[in-house]
């Protein structure tokens, strides 16, 4: 087109455009920045253009290829204009479909937009959650814009600012607007702009030139709003960069952008290139006698060119170094000249100010901190893009409200902000809101922008590691303090992630971090401690796990999980160990390796609750291995060929009496170990059987009483004397055991009371309490349930809130599963009826048991909790229920059941078995100088399992309330070698190791058919009876794999033990003799 | 210009730096990467004054740092040592064997070094490459790579045209120049420093005049081979 040479000229050719009538054709919008091309919106295109073409429908709908609108989570999709209808992730086969809709005006309801757990659709972009909460007054542009198109920016009243600004260039007004909105950088640092433009006008070194540069070297890991902005909108940057030039008298502009970002390069280059066709950039523009033009600088891809200094540098040719300021870019810049830069983002806001007025941009934001920021949300979120929010924001609405909360079942544990250079906020911070000051204040930054959420599957030692390793190369190096400290940071974050750390490294890095801050040269070395000192501030605790405990709550630190099986089994189970061994069909040996750390192998290897399994690497994409499955494999094996059934007790004690109360699952293990280690244990159980909760609680068709008496006859044979019907305060107290001669007590006496719902009715003959029903059940006992049996499970709210501090969530609901399925086996009902007031997601581990309970026709009311007991001649006749909905997420990371007003139903029933949960009865032990808790679980050091009284210990369910079988093995475990270290006299402390497997075990050869064929292999699945056969009968369900199965399941194993140092000394230790011989 | 430096009020001429006007009244500030005849550089962090009055101070290096008027100057607060100590242990560690850095550390009374040495034989300061351009204008050497990866070294790792071994960069350089073996316990001499100073190196090279002292280990000497050689070792 012709070169517009007046500014009359040009405000009548803008004119023109925006009266142009409107076009009310159907458009098609998609989004094709480079995140949306990433996820295929090039493909969408095509396929769009074709079926337009080929159904000559060009003059029905038009296209229209946009930068990103933000929302990367539900690329590729199509926006359909006038009225915002979306469709999310979008695949190429249902684009016709959508066109065709699209045309007739119509809208296809189930490929629209849907939150996860949620029925309703929202049909416009407007309506989405991810939308509906932002202030886009920067994004919102990119929806109406094809970057490559002037026209499209001018018809969106792009250049309105310029007109302005070209038609009364006077530098004082534009500086005073900008000031009076109280601009702030937006690169992170919140440099006020307005300011930095006076300087740079005023500022005149005789060297008669100026320069603006757009400071779009964005490259914190995780931010993209830059880029988006450049990509999409680079019209808005051209308008914002000539308005800076014509402020503070520049005659020439660079952008300074990443090579990384190619798609950005090339739009801002045709951008510029049209820009200077029309005669908005070049000399004498407009007639004016305004020189302006706009050169693209391609970074190199260094960090530090971000920085003023380094960028100008760069821009000179030179090595991107910064140098020492003062003096200021504002006053000595690229060669000499002031030089004013100024973020991408900042840019973008100017033409707005100008547009609007400052008076009515700082409508937007609070004091100090006017306008809206873009920040990019990524990480742990279930949506993830980009969010525009008035700056003044609280982090919980940006991450909860915009970004939907969690991507997964782990709670949200903290965000950070401002990349390398900013710091973690923990989630007790989120009522934070975001500006520059309060994100100082906690130890972060506001940085760019991005914004990385973390759940509890992060580790925070990891991510600070992470970041001073991207920092420690991403220093310039220049000055020592920097290059140095970073490289010192991370060798100690290394050694500590690996276990090597020690209290002294903390403290050292404490007072690292803050010389780095205060010595470095420029912003990077200034700010690259942040991402240390936050973690150490908020998460000191998962440091002091690394140090101390060697434990890395979140799994990820490789040198100390090992295999995260055997690091997450409670019992340090050499998982990895027999598993390899399994595939290498040494069965003996794999069962000798099971025993060596379990004295219940049968019993766990059929009812544990596999937390090894949720943490499985195979499980990350594919399927865990079934772990608890090969184990019963190699126990089955020991139990048919009779190995290992008993173990030698020692030839001569050592005299010492210890006498263990409760002969539970702990018990037993704490009386096992101490009789191996050569102490006189004597038992002391209330019932008349031993095995506490496994006989009584644990269902026959679950747990075979033959395969108990197994582990049962294995752990007596160790040498105990074992005293029933004997029940603590009635036939003995703990003093008289001492002075009977006893050393020590080991209390273990588990958690049998079943807890009361709380509701009115409930003491009426027909409710009965879950752990009787059970106890009976499971005795054998004849027990009346008549026709119609319910039974309540999942408990209150304030049971809930016990049960998160006793650790045992995963207990949840299960006692309420057994009851449901026993009374169905044994007393012939008409149909059972489970009530759980959360939903089928809530029950974390015990997946099988539910679907095992479905397969035999229980009902399962989800959502459903009870209000009243309606009662009949003092019978139990009904029972009222209500139902609930999904609310906030609760302190447990779950969301919160709430009633619903209105939704009560009656359910006539014969007998209410309430299983809500379990507490310790402690009646027996008032008088005996123990402490408790106000759930009456007992206190103790659960370091050491000491309670208040020296020599007394006390583990199990007594202390945890209801929990697993695995977890009170684990304590009879800690008890017995605090129970040892007491008696020879030592410090009762734990020692915690590395996890390490106790050998390595060669890896088996496959061949590359076979490991094609293991790669998509599937889990091998459980032999089940099938439910016909289950029906009023005790007989096992499970049946157990077959060699066949179980060798192949074992050979799935990824052997994530011979990634550690240690492992690979190990393989290349066997290459070494191979190649030898 | 009026500043006030650890007290002292003093009108210090306009092209004065911190660490100038420290000087000019017989305050000492250690430096490392300062030199009068070179540009400061800011490299080594080990002049930083604390600048400012109240909350609002900083950390400044005083060899770049310009006077302007009013400025309050404190060059050996406690921030200020901590930091210098901090760096001079961050150094130390890197380059144990330089002198220059054991003499500091002595003065500095730094006790402990709480980093894994590193046995490096450059600390980056700079002083060669600012050397280099400055006085001898070869810019033979300059800064390659970043972060963990920098170093100093002619473009290309290659024998550098622009190069007229002068020395220079060995003289000034604070770590190889005297590295100081401690005294052999028959002699009680350390007799290190002393031979650095005699040109030994001359029967390698006839053109120019070595006294590094260091016998092949400095790098500018080739044991007499011709240059095509070297060519070819490092094809």
């Amino acid at each position: 087109m012709k070169k517009i040479s007046s500014i009359e000229e040009f405000i009548s050719f803008r004119k023109s455009i925006l009266n142009e009538p409107a076009d009310n054709t159907p458009t098609l919008v998609i989004s094709a920045g480079t995140c949306g091309q990433a996820s295929g919106a090039n493909d969408i295109m095509r396929a769009a253009k074709r079926y337009i073409l080929e159904h000559h429908l060009h003059e029905k709908v038009s296209i229209r290829v946009t930068g990103c609108l933000g929302f990367c989570q539900i690329e590729p999709f199509i926006l359909a204009e006038p009225e915002n209808y979306i469709y999310p992730n979008l695949k190429t086969e249902d684009v016709p479909r959508v066109i065709k809709a699209i045309v007739k005006k119509e809208i296809i309801k189930e490929l629209m937009y849907r939150e996860n757990d949620d029925d309703k659709t929202y049909c416009t972009l407007e309506e989405i959650p991810f939308y509906k909460y932002q202030t886009r007054t920067i994004l919102k542009r990119n929806q109406k814009i094809d970057p490559i198109r002037v026209f499209n920016y001018f018809k969106a009243g792009g250049y309105s600012a310029f007109e302005k600004v070209i038609s009364n260039p006077d530098q004082e007004w534009i500086i005073s607007e900008i000031k009076k909105a109280e601009l702030r950088g937006r690169g992170g640092a919140g440099f006020p702009t307005g300011l930095k433009w006076e300087n740079a006008r005023n500022s005149n070194n005789g060297s008669g030139k100026k320069f603006v540069v757009c400071n779009a070297d964005e490259g914190d890991p995780g931010a993209y709003m830059d880029r988006n902005v450049l990509e999409g909108n680079p019209q808005l940057i051209i308008e914002g960069m000539i308005i800076a030039g014509i402020a503070i008298g520049a005659t020439k502009g660079f952008v300074y952008v990443r090579s990384e970002y190619p798609l950005a390069i090339k739009h801002s280059m045709i951008a510029i290139r049209q820009a200077r066709d029309i005669g908005i950039l070049g000399e004498n523009i407009l007639s004016t006698g305004i020189d302006f033009d706009i050169e693209i600088v391609r970074g190199a891809g260094a960090f530090v060119c971000g920085e003023e200094t380094a960028l100008i540098k760069s821009i000179e040719g030179k090595m991107g170094q910064p140098e020492q300021r003062p003096p200021y870019p504002v006053d000595k810049g690229i060669w000499g000249h002031p030089t004013c830069i100024n973020n991408v983002e900042t840019l973008a806001n100017v033409p707005v100010i100008i547009n609007e007025g400052a008076d009515e941009y700082i409508k937007v934001g609070m004091p100090g901190a006017r306008g809206t920021k873009i920040f990019s949300l990524v990480g742990k979120i279930k949506n993830t893009g980009l969010v525009e929010v008035p700056l003044g924001t609280t982090i919980h609405e940006v991450v909860n409200k915009i970004g939907g909360g969690p991507s997964g079942k782990s709670k949200i544990k903290a965000i950070q902000t401002g990349g390398p250079s900013g710091g973690c906020i923990p989630e007790e911070l989120f009522d934070l809101p975001i500006n520059y000051e309060s994100l100082n204040k906690v130890g972060s930054i506001m940085g760019s922008g991005g914004m990385i959420v973390m759940d509890e599957s992060t580790c925070m030692v990891d991510i600070a590691k992470y970041f001073t390793n991207f920092l420690q190369e991403e220093s310039c190096g220049k000055c020592s303090v920097c290059r140095e400290g970073t490289q010192r940071m991370n060798e100690i974050l290394t050694n500590i992630s690996e276990g090597r750390g020690t209290m002294e490294d903390l403290t050292l890095l404490e007072e690292l971090g803050p010389v780095i801050k205060d010595a470095s040269m420029c912003g990077l070395g200034q700010t690259a401690p942040n991402p240390v000192l936050a973690t150490i501030k908020y998460f000191r605790e998962e440091y002091i796990d690394h140090i101390i405990k060697k434990k890395c709550k979140a799994t990820v630190c490789k040198e100390i999980v090992s295999s995260p099986c055997q690091y997450t089994c409670p019992i340090n189970t050499d998982v990895s160990v027999y598993v390899a061994l399994i595939a290498r069909k040494k069965y003996a040996e794999a069962l000798e390796v099971i025993k060596e750390t379990n004295p219940f192998a049968s019993v766990l290897s059929r009812i544990c609750h596999h937390p090894c399994e949720n943490k499985c690497k195979a499980g990350e994409g594919g399927d865990p291995i079934a772990i608890r499955d090969l184990k019963r494999f190699a126990t089955d094996y020991g139990i048919e060929n009779n190995l290992y059934s008993t173990t030698e007790p020692v030839k001569k004690t050592n005299g010492i009496k210890v006498a263990v109360i409760g002969s539970g699952p702990s018990g037993l293990t704490c009386s096992f170990y101490l009789s191996k280690m050569g102490y006189e244990v004597t038992v002391f159980e209330k019932e008349s059987v031993i095995g506490g909760m496994l006989t009584l609680g644990i269902p026959e068709y679950r747990l075979p009483r033959k395969i108990l008496k197994v582990d049962l006859d294995y752990i007596k044979s160790a040498g105990m004397e074992i005293k029933t019907d004997f029940a603590l305060g009635e036939d003995y107290t703990i003093d008289g055991l001492l002075d009977q001669g006893y050393k020590s007590v080991f209390l273990a006496t588990g958690s049998h009371q079943s807890l009361k719902l709380g509701i009115p009715g409930e003491e009426v003959e027909g409710v009965i309490p879950g752990m009787q029903a059970l106890a009976a059940l499971n005795l054998g006992k004849k027990i009346e349930l008549g026709k119609r049996v319910g039974i309540i499970g999942g408990g209150n709210t304030a049971v809930d809130a016990a049960r998160r501090v006793l650790r045992a969530e995963t207990s949840e609901s299960v006692t309420m599963i057994d009851a449901a399925r026993s009374a169905l086996r044994t007393t012939k009902p008409e149909n059972v009826t489970i009530f759980y007031r959360r939903t089928i997601e809530e029950i974390p581990a015990y997946k099988e048991e539910v679907d095992g309970a479905g397969d035999e026709g229980i009902k399962i009311e989800y959502l459903t909790a009870p209000v009243r007991i309606i009662t009949n001649k003092g019978k139990l006749k009904a029972c009222e229920f209500i139902r609930m909905k999904l609310g906030e997420i609760d302190e447990s990371g779950r969301r919160r059941p709430v009633p619903i007003k209105g939704s009560e139903f009656t359910v006539e029933l014969d007998t209410l078995i309430v299983s809500i949960s379990e507490s310790p009865d402690i009646s027996f032990l008032k008088n005996e100088g123990l402490e408790f808790s106000k759930w009456d679980t007992i206190i103790i050091d659960p370091e050491t399992c000491l309670t208040k009284r020296p020599g007394i210990f006390a583990g199990g369910d007594m202390v945890t309330g209801p929990n697993t079988v695995v977890d009170a093995v684990a304590a009879g475990k800690i008890a017995s070698e605090s129970i040892d270290q007491y008696l020879t006299g030592k410090e009762v402390k734990r020692e915690y190791k590395l996890t390490r497997p106790s050998k390595y075990i060669e890896p088996v050869e496959f061949s590359n058919k076979e490991l094609d064929e293991l790669i998509s292999a599937k889990r091998s699945e459980m032999p089940l009876l099938s439910s016909e056969k289950r029906k009023y009968n005790l007989m096992e369900v499970n049946q157990g794999l077959t060699e066949e199965q179980a060798i192949k399941e074992a050979k799935r194993c990824l052997r994530c033990e011979l990634e550690t140092i240690d492992g690979k000394k190990f393989l290349k230790n066997l290459e070494e003799v191979e190649e030898r011989g | 210009m009026k500043i006030k430096i650890d007290g002292i009020s003093f009108d210090a001429p306009e092209y004065f730096t911190i660490l100038d006007a420290a000087r000019f009244l017989g305050l000492n500030i250690p430096t490392l990467c300062y030199h009068e005849g070179l540009s400061p550089g800011g490299n080594c962090r080990l002049c930083v004054v604390e600048i400012g009055k109240g909350d609002r101070t900083k950390l400044v290096t005083s060899c770049t740092y310009p006077v302007e008027e009013g400025l309050v100057v404190r060059t050996s607060s406690e921030r200020v040592i901590k930091a210098r100590k901090m760096t001079l242990e961050l150094l130390i560690a890197q380059s144990p064997t330089s002198k220059v850095l054991q003499d500091l550390a002595s003065k500095m009374g730094l006790k402990q070094v709480r980093f894994k040495p590193k046995w490096e034989s450059c600390i980056n300061c700079g002083l060669c490459v600012r050397m280099c351009e400055e006085q001898m204008k070869a810019k033979a050497i300059g800064f390659v790579n970043r972060g963990n990866k920098l170093e100093i070294t002619t473009p290309f790792d290659m024998e550098s045209e622009d190069c007229r071994k002068c020395g220079a960069c060995m003289y000034i350089c604070p770590v190889v120049t005297l590295r100081c073996h401690g005294a052999h316990p028959e002699s009680v001499l350390c007799s290190g420093c002393y031979n650095s100073l005699q040109p030994t190196c001359t029967s390698n090279e006839d053109n120019y005049n070595c006294w590094m002292g260091l016998k092949n280990e400095c790098g500018t000497c080739y044991n007499g081979e011709s240059n095509e050689n070297i060519n070819e070792n490092i094809k």
